[in-house]
């Protein structure tokens, strides 16, 4: 029972990590229809700026300075490297977008070395909560708080702001939102670094619970993408749902089955694509391309 | 069709030799021509069905652990090549058969993510297998394939006679496994060569072009997808298979994401949709992977810089830029010719 509800908690967070990262990838394929391989990326920079500011100033102040570090980067990305490629077909996009994962990886190795490396958790904060028959560690039930608070504020902004309508109108028809004179360029440049914002803050925020190496973003972008799939791509509640899902599922299969942990996402993923290829929650309209 | 096979022999003859002189040596060559046979599989699909794959290396590292294990489990005694590497073969073309059954009804992000998926649970079940593959540490010392032709069984690891060539090396350096991995690659770009320019790649290509209206006019897109989905799969497990009876040992690198992502790079750096474009690619990386990596550890870094470029600056390769770069000259010359042939009326 104690090892069942440790396993629903650390499938909670681990979940959480991967709906802050499909978020992100979801609301900029809602408006730039770019299916972004470097998303991860902005995760690994996240965690390695955190990283670095925080043993100088502090956690709070690696906090902070995370996600602005990857959203200038991300705009940089937008303006000199990205935009030609958002009307190309998505095998382009996934090409270059590929690449630009592989040199920041590298240039991660060759900054910081291939060693893993992981924050330690404040003194503050690392004590454990006590929730009945077992305790579990206070930063991660903060850590996940911290995410869900950040999740209804992204929720916030994609239902009641202007540049939120702009994104919701975009998954459903961006010919139009363009021909009715939305500011999809302005609107996109604004989505994508706050979606690379969101994976760098998660970064750094997770760099004391996982340990961060050049290959993590992508070894956190696979699964994220297995949820979006799941999710649906395109949807904020479907990125919710099939994070929660998959972290669960990871977590659950850990506990009973560890062999198969690995092999269960890619299962389920493959479940979906082929049964909904749409996703639990996405619309049908965006299979094809 | 003669010229293009004598040039391509030529080539092949003359490879090691030169690549001798540019500091490569002669079991890098052997083990280029090997991986080439994947890629120019890899951009069979991409190139010619538009289907970007992100799960090669399941037939690639597939393919390897299927030789490996025939070897030690079923002719420990008679290790024969050709039934290792045919046995990979077809078995890389039945999962590919498979996979390809599932995955040919979706596009783009959809079919990439699919064969990811399949590629990480072929990964991971070989991983767990651990009594018939080893798990992390992979298969080593597996028995040696001996090649049988007519009455001889030929161990490809013996050595050419010796023959200093100066700068060129000695023809001693090189393995009867070059001269083996070399006829092979001569028939797989025999055979592609020949699938493209039939009937099958004109409607492969259409059907890239515009699904729709293929299907119109009568052709099961579907099942052209699917054939060359086996196709492209048969090669990489191919070339699999040659490469861990090259190595004599078989990792699950060999079936990672990496190795996937090295076939996109291999094809995309020397030329998709071009006969001898992955070729080349596949020679230029491993070449300067091999080279730079002596020198400079963040030669990723380098080969990630040189994959973006291609992609941004020449989005045809550098087989596909010279080819078309060849193609407008010859335009050009040809309506140069035809101005200068009109009468001076004016």
């Amino acid at each position: 029972m104690v090892a069942l509800s440790q396993a629903l908690l650390n499938g909670l967070v681990l979940g959480l990590i991967y709906v802050a990262i499909a978020v992100g990838l979801t609301i900029v394929f809602g408006t730039l229809r770019l299916v972004n391989f470097a998303h991860g990326a902005f995760y690994a920079i996240g965690a390695y700026v955190g990283l670095v500011i925080a043993q100088t100033w502090g956690l709070p102040a690696g906090f902070i300075a995370a996600p602005i570090a990857v959203a200038i980067f991300a705009i940089l990305l937008d303006r000199f490297l990205l935009r030609p490629f958002y009307a190309k077909d998505a095998t382009s996009q996934l090409l270059v977008t590929f690449g630009i994962a592989l040199i920041v990886e590298e240039t991660l190795r060759l900054i910081f070395g291939s060693t893993t490396q992981q924050y330690p958790v404040p003194a503050a904060l690392a004590t454990s909560f006590s929730l009945g028959a077992f305790t579990y560690p206070a930063y991660r039930l903060l850590f996940a708080a911290g995410v869900i608070v950040m999740l209804v504020l992204v929720w916030l902004f994609i239902e009641r702001t202007d540049y939120g309508l702009i994104v919701r109108a975009g998954v459903r028809d961006r010919t139009m939102v363009q021909l009715l004179g939305g500011n999809i360029r302005q609107a996109s440049t604004v989505v994508f670094a706050l979606g690379a914002a969101i994976a760098g803050l998660v970064g750094a925020a997770a760099s004391p619970i996982y340990s961060i190496a050049p290959g993590t973003g992508f070894a956190f972008l696979v699964p994220s993408f297995v949820v979006v799939v799941v999710g649906g791509l395109g949807s904020f509640w479907g990125a919710v749902l099939g994070g929660l899902l998959i972290g669960e599922l990871q977590s659950l299969t850990t506990l009973v089955f560890p062999p198969a942990a690995n092999v269960i996402i890619y299962l389920c993923m493959a479940l979906v694509l082929l049964l909904r290829p749409q996703g639990l929650l996405g619309e049908s309209e965006v299979i094809r391309q | 069709m003669k010229r293009f096979a004598l040039l391509t022999l030529l080539g092949l003859v003359v490879f090691p030799f030169v690549f001798h002189a540019i500091n490569g040596y002669a079991g890098l060559a052997t083990q280029i021509l090997i991986v080439s046979i994947a890629s120019i599989g890899f951009n069979l699909l991409l190139g010619y069905s538009g289907l970007l794959s992100y799960g090669h290396a399941m037939f690639y590292g597939g393919g390897g652990y299927v030789a490996a294990i025939m070897l030690i489990r079923l002719m420990p005694d008679q290790p024969n090549l050709w039934l290792a590497v045919i046995g990979a073969t077809l078995a890389a073309t039945v999962l590919a058969l498979l996979v390809g059954a599932l995955a040919v009804r979706l596009y783009g992000i959809y079919f990439a993510l699919l064969t990811l998926a399949f590629a990480q649970m072929v990964y991971f079940v070989v991983e767990q297998a651990k009594d018939w593959t080893s798990g992390d540490d992979g298969l080593q010392s597996f028995p040696v394939a001996l090649l049988p032709l007519g009455p001889y069984n030929v161990n490809l690891a013996t050595p050419l006679p010796s023959v200093p060539l100066g700068p060129f090396g000695n023809l001693g350096d090189i393995k009867l496994w070059y001269v083996f991995a070399a006829l092979v690659l001569f028939g797989v770009l025999l055979l592609v060569r020949a699938l493209t320019r039939s009937q099958f790649g004109e409607v492969l290509t259409a059907i890239r072009e515009n699904e729709e209206r293929s299907s119109l006019v009568g052709f099961n897109a579907p099942a052209y997808r699917l054939a060359a989905f086996a196709i492209s799969g048969a090669l990489t497990g191919l070339s699999g298979a040659l490469r861990a009876l090259y190595d004599g040992t078989v990792a699950v690198d060999s079936l990672g994401i990496d190795r996937s992502g090295s076939f996109v790079v291999y094809t995309i750096v020397g030329g998709v949709q071009t006969l001898f474009g992955p070729v080349i690619g596949t020679g230029i990386i491993m070449y300067l992977e091999s080279v730079l990596s002596a020198h400079i550890s963040y030669w990723r870094l380098v080969e990630g810089v040189i994959f973006v470029a291609v992609i941004v600056i020449l989005p045809a390769g550098i087989i596909g830029t010279f080819t078309k770069q060849a193609a407008q000259r010859a335009q050009e010359r040809r309506a140069l010719l035809a101005r200068s042939l009109q009468p001076l009326s004016k």
